[in-house]
């Protein structure tokens, strides 16, 4: 992993409670998720065995009863030794002691191409002027579906919580979000672990499973994934939700299935996945029951008839050729494709896989959209961006390039609590989000939670109605990428939009997509 | 029986009649080979597919009993949860694949991944299965009268595999054991209950080795 040896844990012993009376308090060692304190159970005394598995999350900061912790980055060192790094250095040590590779949870680490390279652009005397966020209106609705489904779904904001399975999830966080998503009249989306019950009325807004009286409005949505492993998946649960999503890839790891380790497999994990208490549960990588485009068309066919056409069909994709995965979809017969980039999230993945395959969002969303637009059914097919969206200056980038709706999977969890300590695999979450143990879901409540996660996509909301109305619009179906500009040639040239004082995208963009890729027309 | 005609007609035009008419007893269906996804999601019922049925025949299956009085396409009973999905003659590709529950007969052969990721369901081939049959089962039963192809129970976490004939190469993490009793008791009820003149005594058994097997 890309951060081990690029911190500085120390503690003051001056007020540390441990060094002051061994064996009274070790919760540094019992909620660290990389083993880096460790308490000698002879003489009580807590001790900093291995500094250098910090990870720089200061879990233990936090938790720490006397504030006695303090978490440094020590990166000069990291540009020095580039590029064999400490990191670098352990990892083949590790290698070569267990002859395995490393896994972990949560996105890539490091630099790659993102949206901070990209400025917005606001309205002045020249362009349409700006409206007022203050006093006017701005149409932040999406519909999905709306020609094709008898029952469109219909988010209030322009966000969607992506598939997020309970088995990499808690079944707490599970409900947080169903919740969150009801407050804000977004979607929550059941992932590829199967359903809790208790997701289907809570995400609509209804505390009890009588759906008697609407306890959180608006009320959200639910999508159900039909993934690869099919786990828990009949005729029943695809009509339990709105939209059905078929799973293709994710950013995290495209091209690879769904991997939880079996110490997150418990009794409920196993039941609803039909799968041995702590088993790997190790996802096939494509669908058994595909082999050509024909079956995938079938397969669309099929999902629409047993769900008597009422609800939209969602793609997700991995990153990887973003104008012909995107055009496969549309002819598959899509309402809406999830496109996730280079840096999504995972609850477990090898590192490798994270950090090293996928094309980065930014320049997958210019090829999606221009092959909804050469299909003639962009802003009909939505497209939602998802991987590395953190706020509503990410979220307004990637829909002002073309994207009708943005997801927030790494960035749910962190609204959750998480402090990224890329552990999520190993199932001692100290939040309770990505743990199935008992005594760690316990410091999550569902409520408290998903008030939390309405709190973010509220806040998350406005920022993105204030950059739509600066920049001229009242509706973020009218934004577009004269929106934003390029700020270096990197991102320029990954996206087409137009450079910052330049004023014109990189001539190798003068004709379009077409005129760079050869794929689309003009 | 009320019968359908599906000559080229649409997959919705013809479920949803189907659907319609299942209360008033079995419905017959005819030249239905090129409809993918017929009797989708079925939760009762009685159906005849009079001739050879498509691909996705009987996907999510949850109580309807289907039965083909000539060959099948890919991917018979995907997805199945309950019911009885029988086919008289042949099946391709992917019989019974993800299963949840159900019985699927095939009286012929059936094809390559038959049974994968079975997690619950019956499945009886009276013919020979192809490669890579009952990859990856997870519970459930799969037997195979006739013979099986390469690869056979490859990654076999859960349930039983039953075998009659001979296969050509054996997967990962499988071990044979002899049949019980109890396992000759039920398969003498499978192929009492569906009319096949099959002697379980000479049958042989694969189990998993193990239900952690380790992966690269
Ligand atoms: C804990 C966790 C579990 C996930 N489970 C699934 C899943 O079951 N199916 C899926 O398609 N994607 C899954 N993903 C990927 C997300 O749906 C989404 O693509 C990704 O988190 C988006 O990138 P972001 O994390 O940068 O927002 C998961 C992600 C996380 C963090
Ligand atoms: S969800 Fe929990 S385990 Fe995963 S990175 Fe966040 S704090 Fe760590």
């Amino acid at each position: 992993m890309g951060v081990v040896g690029a911190f500085c844990v120390s503690v003051n012993r001056e007020i540390c409670i441990n060094a002051q009376m061994p064996g009274k308090c070790a919760t540094c060692a019992e909620v660290c998720p990389h083993g880096v304190y460790a308490l000698d159970v002879e003489t009580g005394q807590m001790q900093i065995q291995n500094f250098n598995a910090c990870v720089g999350c200061r879990i233990c900061a936090e938790f720490c009863p006397a504030n006695a912790i303090r978490i440094n980055p020590a990166e000069s060192e990291y540009i020095s030794r580039y590029p064999w790094t400490f990191s670098a250095i352990e990892e083949v040590h590790h290698k070569a002691q267990t002859g395995e590779y490393l896994l972990r949870g949560f996105g890539t680490q490091g630099p790659t191409p993102n949206f901070d390279m990209i400025t917005v652009v606001p309205s002045q005397i020249a362009s349409e002027a700006p409206r007022d966020k203050y006093r006017e209106e701005c149409n932040m609705q999406v519909i999905i579906g709306e020609d094709t489904c008898e029952k469109p779904m219909i988010l209030k904001l322009p966000f969607v919580w992506p598939a997020m399975s309970f088995g990499a999830l808690s079944k707490e966080a599970k409900l947080a979000l169903a919740i969150g998503a009801a407050m804000t009249g977004i979607a929550t989306n059941t992932g590829e672990g199967g359903l809790l019950p208790e997701e289907m009325w809570l995400s609509r807004g209804y505390a009890d499973e009588k759906r008697k009286q609407k306890k959180w409005e608006p009320g959200g949505s639910l999508v159900v994934q039909w993934s690869t492993g099919r786990w828990g998946v009949s005729a029943e649960y695809v009509n339990s939700g709105d939209a059905v999503e078929v799973k293709i890839g994710q950013g995290a790891k495209p091209g690879m299935g769904g991997h939880l380790l079996g110490a997150k497999v418990t009794e409920a994990v196993s039941e609803v996945r039909g799968i041995p208490v702590g088993s790997d549960a190790l996802s096939p990588c494509r669908y058994y029951d595909v082999q050509t485009m024909d079956d995938m068309k079938h397969m669309v066919s099929f999902l629409r008839d047993v769900t008597e056409h009422k609800f939209p069909i969602l793609f997700k994709l991995g990153p990887s050729r973003p104008y012909a995965d995107v055009a496969a979809c549309i002819e598959a017969g899509a309402d809406a494709i999830s496109i996730d980039g280079l840096v999504g999230g995972t609850g477990c993945s090898p590192d490798l896989v994270t950090q090293g395959v996928g094309i980065p969002t930014i320049a997958c969303i210019p090829p999606a959209v221009q092959a909804l637009k050469d299909y003639g059914v962009y802003r009909k097919v939505k497209l939602i961006a998802l991987g590395g969206i953190r706020n509503g200056l990410d979220a307004f980038k990637a829909m002002a390039m073309g994207a009708d709706a943005v997801g927030f999977g790494s960035a749910a969890e962190v609204a959750l609590g998480c402090r990224v300590c890329y552990a999520c695999h190993k199932g001692n979450c100290p939040y309770g989000i990505t743990s199935q143990k008992e005594e760690f879901r316990a410091r999550l409540d569902p409520v408290e939670g998903g008030e939390r996660l309405a709190n973010f996509i509220r806040a998350t909301g406005e920022e993105v109605k204030i950059l739509t109305m600066l920049s001229g619009h009242s509706s973020i179906a009218d934004l577009s990428p004269e929106d934003l500009r390029a700020m270096d040639l990197n991102t320029a040239a990954l996206t087409g939009l137009k450079l910052a004082g330049f004023e014109r995208p990189l001539p190798m963009w003068e004709d379009g997509f077409v005129g760079v890729s050869g794929n689309g027309k003009k | 029986m009320k019968t359908i005609d599906a000559k080229s007609k649409e997959l919705r035009e013809v479920n949803g009649a189907l659907r319609e008419s299942l209360n008033g007893g079995p419905v017959e269906i005819k030249n239905a080979e090129d409809l993918h996804g017929l009797a989708a999601g079925l939760n009762r019922g009685e159906v005849v597919v009079r001739g050879s049925a498509g691909d996705y025949l009987g996907v999510l299956n949850s109580g309807g009993t289907i039965r083909v009085t000539k060959n099948a396409g890919k991917y018979v009973a995907d997805n199945m949860t309950d019911g009885v999905i029988i086919i008289e003659g042949n099946a391709d590709y992917g019989v019974g694949q993800y299963c949840y529950g159900g019985t699927v007969v095939v009286h012929g052969n059936a094809g390559d991944f038959t049974a994968t990721m079975n997690k619950g369901a019956t499945i009886i081939v009276n013919g020979d299965v192809g490669d890579e049959a009952g990859t990856y089962m997870l519970a459930g039963d799969l037997v195979v009268v006739g013979n099986a192809g390469e690869n056979f129970a490859n990654y076999l976490i859960r349930g039983d595999i039953y075998i009659g004939g001979e296969w050509k190469s054996l997967g990962h993490n499988t071990k044979l054991k002899s049949l019980t009793k109890k396992d000759i008791g039920k398969l003498e009820k499978y192929f009492e209950a569906h009319g096949l003149d099959a002697d379980p005594t000479g049958f042989k058994k694969i189990v998993a080795a193990s239900e952690k097997p380790f992966y690269h």
